[in-house]
């Protein structure tokens, strides 16, 4: 599986990071650093808690590492969500957290696949 | 070197991909939310070319790193480039009002990003190279005529046999009356600047008295007219001295040094010497040093003078008693008359000097319309590096607090020894910093401190400290910082904190010694008297037993063997007498041969009291040595030390007159006969 590959299976836009970071070890490395980052646990149990303003920054947080990243899906679904917590939570904070679960669940196995590939 | 630029991130990954693309060219520094970027800010910000600054953060987010940015002036030192994922128009336009340059949006573009830290940089660092080239010339100036000028008075004075503060007065006058005359008019044109050049130059006045004999300079009498013509010469000697200097002849300072050496003699009708130059043909410099010179001579004590108040003094000038000076200035030293007092009661060399070299370096940046410059900054950090140093020496806590954000910071040492973080945000309600303190204890530091005035900004109070489970005194010292407004605002505190536990345990230790008969080791009078009173006052219903007894035929024993002999008898009784008693009672020695004793009792004092006789008296040396004892017991007397005292007093009398070396207790019998005795003597 090739990085480009990785990208068009979790609907992010390869030749857009491409053409900003200029390397594709650098874009290797970063994309593999995203399965580190706690912000994703950080936004579902700070929603499971009602603290919303930590869910805004942990929401916020992914939505700008993947506007880095070009990872398009998850930076749309993230953005709206960060919107919705922006003044304190709207009614349609569920849903869009579901969609971004869903979202982050995608990217997240497609830079697995990926990375096992690697290993092997 | 590579510039230093801070990135300030909670996104790990975000500061990754920053990093990447700019650690080629620069150092790279990261901070993960907003009071690490402050810390950060504080340790490097004169090292730093850039900070990226992201906006959402937890702890404290970005506006807040600008404002403190703002706060501690760093804003106009180091450019704010924002790389916020956050890019609606309110959120830049708040970080443009705090004074960031730059707004990189995302997703980040490696050309984009490096391009736009390079240009801001660029930018910086040529501004700052200007108010750098400016700064260094005013500051060298400075700080060399400043030297020079304080060794060559430092002789002077030495050579005049003057007090030493003279120079020093002279200085602060002229600066104070400098300072009131740009107020009352624009004739003379004066900067900070020229205030301060006069001032410093003002310490030269005298220096042509190096050319007059030693002889006349010191007469303790009055000159005679011929004396008096050559010592007139000093000013002229003390102008051509500067004139003839080889080099330096166009510095300011030189030439307001000659006005000031050549005309301080002048006046302002034209009868001074030497040239009887008149009105505002004297240099104004040169007015402001003559009547600084003379008020000073007037109100400090001279060998053939007491001091003058500063109104009798203002009295003899304006009354023309002095010579005749410019009304300006008149005015100016009659309506400064507590101020003149104040600063020359508080004035030392150190204050001015720190005084007029910040208002200097204020007014060229005024004029440069820039912050303060790399030079300054380098110069205050080694001043950094230096104390931490110093402390680290001294193993001193110091501390630092700013009102905003609300932040303590601890030096590295003093953190480590108290066991608390280096960086305590809002400190007054931290739990951890109130298990120390003590509940409460911060507020009022911060209280105090609060409560000084930029005149007077220390503080100093003694707390006790919980470090590592056990409590000791600690002396705490603070310095407030005061912004420089017309109205002061409170902007924080530096301070530190000593041990003083062991010098206070010594204290102590000194007043037990002072409360004891150095011979004997016993306590003296007034602490005996201090502790049976403590006694009787805390046990009110006990039974309380005071004796006073004397060496009998101590006179004889002295007599016959000598002092030192005597001196051994003493202690040998006191010996005894500690011997005999519990460690609960107080023993004494009122002095000579005279000794108390006083004790608490249930049952059957009188067999206490044979015993405790029976133990003191003894043989010493081959000689018998008795006394005799009064005793006094509470249950008459009442819990009364001077009527104990007195009844046991004729107790023992009674005693020595019944034969001696016995025990004798009070009773109301031996009033009559001590009556009688006295009405007989």
């Amino acid at each position: 599986m090739t990085l480009e590959a990785c990208y068009a299976a979790m609907g992010a836009d390869y030749s857009d990071v491409l053409s900003r970071l200029r390397s594709e070890r650098l874009i290797q490395k970063f994309v593999l650093k995203f399965l580190d980052d706690k912000s994703f646990e950080l936004l579902s149990s700070s929603l499971e808690s009602g603290s919303y303003e930590e869910a805004f920054r942990a929401s916020h947080t992914i939505k700008g590492m993947c506007q880095n990243l070009s990872f398009t899906t998850l930076m749309h679904s993230s953005s709206e969500l960060t919107e919705a917590l922006r003044n304190g939570p709207t009614p349609e904070v569920p849903s869009l957290f579901e969609k971004v679960s869903a979202d982050y669940e995608m990217t997240v196995s497609a830079i697995r696949a990926y990375q096992s590939e690697l290993g092997a | 070197m590579k510039d230093k630029i801070l990135i300030v991130d909670d996104s790990e990954m975000n500061r990754s991909i920053l990093d990447d693309m700019l650690k080629d060219n620069y150092e790279i520094i990261e901070a993960e939310d907003g009071i690490a970027a402050v810390k950060r800010l504080k340790e490097h910000v004169s090292e730093l070319a850039l900070v990226l600054l992201d906006i959402v953060m937890p702890e404290m987010d970005g506006f807040g790193v600008l404002e403190a940015m703002n706060q501690n002036g760093w804003i106009n030192e180091v450019p704010v480039i924002i790389i916020s994922a956050e890019s609606s128009s309110t959120h830049i336009e708040r970080a443009y009002e705090l004074g960031a340059t730059d707004f990189i949006a995302r997703p980040f573009d490696t050309l984009i990003v490096r391009r736009r830290v390079v240009n801001t940089i660029l930018l910086y660092a040529k501004q700052k190279r200007l108010i750098n080239l400016v700064e260094d010339q005013v500051y060298e100036k400075e700080r060399q005529s400043d030297l020079m000028i304080d060794i060559l008075s430092h002789i002077m004075e030495f050579r005049n046999g003057e007090s030493g503060l003279h120079i020093l007065h002279v200085r602060i006058i002229t600066d104070l009356l400098l300072s009131c005359l740009t107020k009352k008019t624009d004739r003379y044109n004066l900067t900070m600047a020229d205030i301060s050049l006069i001032s410093t130059a003002s310490a030269l006045h005298d220096i042509g008295k190096i050319g007059i004999d030693e002889k006349i300079l010191n007469k303790p009498g009055k000159l005679t007219a011929e004396e008096f013509a050559i010592m007139k010469t000093h000013s002229e000697i003390g102008a051509n001295m500067i004139s003839d200097l080889p080099v330096h002849r166009q510095e300011q300072l030189v030439k307001t040094a000659y006005e000031i050496c050549r005309w301080h003699h002048e006046r302002y009708d034209g009868r001074g010497y030497p040239d009887g130059l008149k009105g505002d043909e004297i240099p104004i410099s040169a007015q402001v040093v003559s009547l600084a010179d003379v008020y000073d001579a007037l109100t400090s004590e001279r060998v053939y003078k007491p001091p003058y108040s500063h109104e009798a003094a203002v009295k003899m000038i304006c009354g023309g008693e002095c010579g005749t000076f410019n009304p300006l200035l008149l005015e100016c030293l009659e309506e400064n008359a507590e101020k003149f007092r104040t600063s020359l009661e508080k004035a030392s060399h150190e204050d001015i000097k720190h005084r007029k070299l910040r208002s200097i370096s204020e007014e060229t940046l005024r004029d440069e319309g820039g912050g303060v410059s790399k030079r300054t900054l380098r110069l205050l950090d080694r001043e950094r590096v230096r104390n931490t140093f110093y402390a680290s020496m001294a193993e001193a806590i110091q501390f630092e607090y700013s009102v905003a954000p609300p932040m303590l910071s601890l030096s590295v040492w003093g953190a480590k020894k108290l066991g608390l973080d280096e960086i305590i945000t809002n400190p007054a309600a931290d739990k951890r910093l109130d298990a120390l303190l003590g509940e409460g204890s911060w507020n009022k530091i911060s209280a105090a401190a609060r409560a000084t005035t930029p005149e007077k900004p220390e503080t100093k109070l003694e707390l006790l400290l919980r470090i590592e489970g056990s409590v000791r005194w600690y002396r705490i010292i603070t310095r407030s910082l005061w912004s420089d407004d017309a109205e002061p605002e409170f902007e924080g505190v530096i301070g530190t904190a000593m041990d003083i536990n062991d010098s206070l345990l010594k204290m102590q230790e000194l007043e037990t010694k002072a409360a004891r008969d150095p011979l004997t080791g016993l306590l003296n009078r007034a602490s005996a008297r201090e502790q049976i009173e403590m006694k009787m006052l805390s046990h009110p219903e006990s039974n309380f037993a005071l004796a006073i007894f004397d060496i009998d035929d101590f006179k004889k024993a002295n007599d016959v063997y000598g002092h030192m002999f005597g001196d051994e008898v003493i202690k040998f009784i006191s010996k005894n007498l500690r011997e005999s008693i519990r460690g609960s009672d107080v023993s004494g020695r009122f002095g000579g041969e005279e000794f108390l004793a006083f004790l608490e009792y249930k049952t059957d004092i009188e067999r206490t009291f044979e015993r405790i006789h029976k133990s003191i008296c003894g043989v010493y040396e081959n000689y018998d040595v008795s006394v005799t004892m009064g005793v006094a017991l509470s249950s008459d007397m009442g819990n009364d030390y001077e009527k104990l005292l007195h009844a046991a007093d004729s107790a023992l009398y009674f005693g020595k007159r019944n034969g001696k070396n016995q025990v004798c207790f009070y009773d109301e019998s031996m009033k009559s006969l001590l009556e009688t005795d006295t009405a007989d003597n």
